[in-house]
């Protein structure tokens, strides 16, 4: 059992780990988190009983550490990113840091599609934890609704709310703020980055590579949302070519945040 | 037919309608809906998610649990705050809200068919009762209406996949 547990566990660590850095927006607490779900699943393996898969098993306990470590945190404000860019603009050194990693870094790329998953995480932080973790676990990792009940150890009505609940909320907070699928929206954020980083790269065409940008005026709210959500399924925030430049803005949000929220 | 489903059927039909007395007004809706009792008390005590569903709802402030204050204002009166008081908060069962002037209750009754009747009920009235019952207009219509949003939304989450 040992050795497919261990085998396991290491499949589904690349994903375990970027659901947790999903929720809490903090890589190193990210990895003590992982850590400690490998070392409390292993040492409670006797009491799996088999009712759930081992990967249901391993998110609900990695779900649970995630949940006290942000116990006393407060959430993230809907208007996150404009706080924390007006943060940044008056803060020369995360330029010059994020610069030197766009200059030399293997993973310092930047790419529209990177940021609109790293915006999804930021703002996927105003839900209550509960509808974030649904979201996240159907939305992005692929859990049906029994398993995500088995994860927060709820019923399937609520974990069915939590999901409704999260869901409309996030449509309802990009279709008022993303000028990718609203020309009414208030945060360009991604092009405007995108003209610091790729200062040669016609706009345009960068956001033409994006479908949820090329389909904005066809689609309706709920089929943009699927897209934008099908951008993050495909991006492993750790590993893909953007990932340090991304962490590295994620770490600069997370600080300014919890400056934010203490005042 | 079973009992319980010939009693939802008829359930299912009822419209708003108002008692009026001397020194109350009491005016009640029920409706069928095929959703957990779960999701109905969810979306019931989400004062934050309330205007997302709820047609008749303008703002509700405040945490819709037992004992707690929320600050009202719904299109019956928008230009009226309501300072509302919880007095019962039985889980998936019985919820009470209400002022000096009156209580609304809701009330969630599984059916043996796996829906749940709800029910609303609203009881104003007092001593001065006489002197301003005119010019409190009717709830008939916005009952209808929290009803028919109530069932439209618990429905379409009891069909998440």
């Amino acid at each position: 059992m040992q050795k497919t547990f261990t085998a396991e566990f290491e499949a589904i660590r690349p994903q375990l780990r970027s659901y947790i850095l999903r929720i809490t927006a903090h890589p190193a607490d990210t990895d003590d988190i992982v850590q400690e779900t490998w070392i409390k699943s292993y040492n409670n393996l006797a009491s799996f009983q088999g009712n759930s898969s081992l990967k249901t098993w391993i998110f609900a306990i990695a779900s649970n550490l995630a949940k006290d470590n942000l116990r006393l945190k407060k959430r993230w404000p809907e208007n996150v990113t404009d706080i924390c860019k007006q943060a940044a603009v008056a803060n020369p050194v995360f330029f010059q840091e994020a610069m030197q990693i766009r200059m030399s870094s293997p993973q310092g790329q930047f790419e529209i599609k990177e940021h609109i998953s790293f915006c999804f995480t930021c703002i996927s932080k105003s839900l209550p934890i509960e509808q974030q973790i649904a979201l996240l676990l159907k939305e992005v990792y692929g859990f049906k609704v029994l398993e995500i009940s088995e994860i927060m150890d709820v019923s399937e009505a609520m974990a069915k709310y939590y999901l409704h609940y999260g869901r409309n909320k996030m449509i309802e907070i990009f279709d008022h703020r993303c000028a990718l699928i609203n020309k009414e929206g208030v945060c360009h954020q991604c092009t405007e980055l995108n003209g610091i980083f790729n200062p040669k790269q016609q706009a345009q065409e960068a956001l033409m590579k994006i479908e949820m940008a090329r389909q904005a005026d066809k689609l309706d709210k709920s089929e943009l949302f699927e897209l934008r959500t099908k951008i993050v399924q495909e991006l492993d925030p750790f590993e893909s070519a953007a990932a340090e430049l991304q962490l590295h803005h994620l770490e600069h949000n997370r600080k300014v945040m919890e400056a934010y929220l203490i005042e | 037919m079973t009992l319980a489903t010939s009693t939802s059927v008829l359930a299912q039909s009822t419209k708003a309608t108002t008692v009026k007395k001397t020194f109350s007004r009491t005016t009640s809706v029920s409706t069928v809906i095929e959703a957990d009792a779960t999701i109905i008390w969810s979306l019931l005590t989400n004062a934050s998610d309330f205007k997302r569903w709820n047609s008749t709802v303008i703002s509700i402030e405040g945490d819709i649990a037992p004992g707690q204050k929320i600050k009202l204002i719904s299109t019956l009166d928008p230009k009226r705050t309501f300072k509302l008081k919880v007095k019962t908060f039985q889980p998936e069962k019985r919820l009470v809200w209400g002022d000096a002037m009156g209580n609304r209750t809701y009330t969630l009754m599984p059916q043996a068919d796996n829906t749940v009747l709800f029910s609303m009920t609203e009881k104003i009235g007092g001593p001065l009762f006489p002197l301003f019952a005119k010019m409190i207009p009717s709830f008939d219509a916005s009952f209808d209406q929290f009803a028919a949003d109530l069932k439209n939304e618990a429905e379409k989450i009891q069909g998440v996949k």
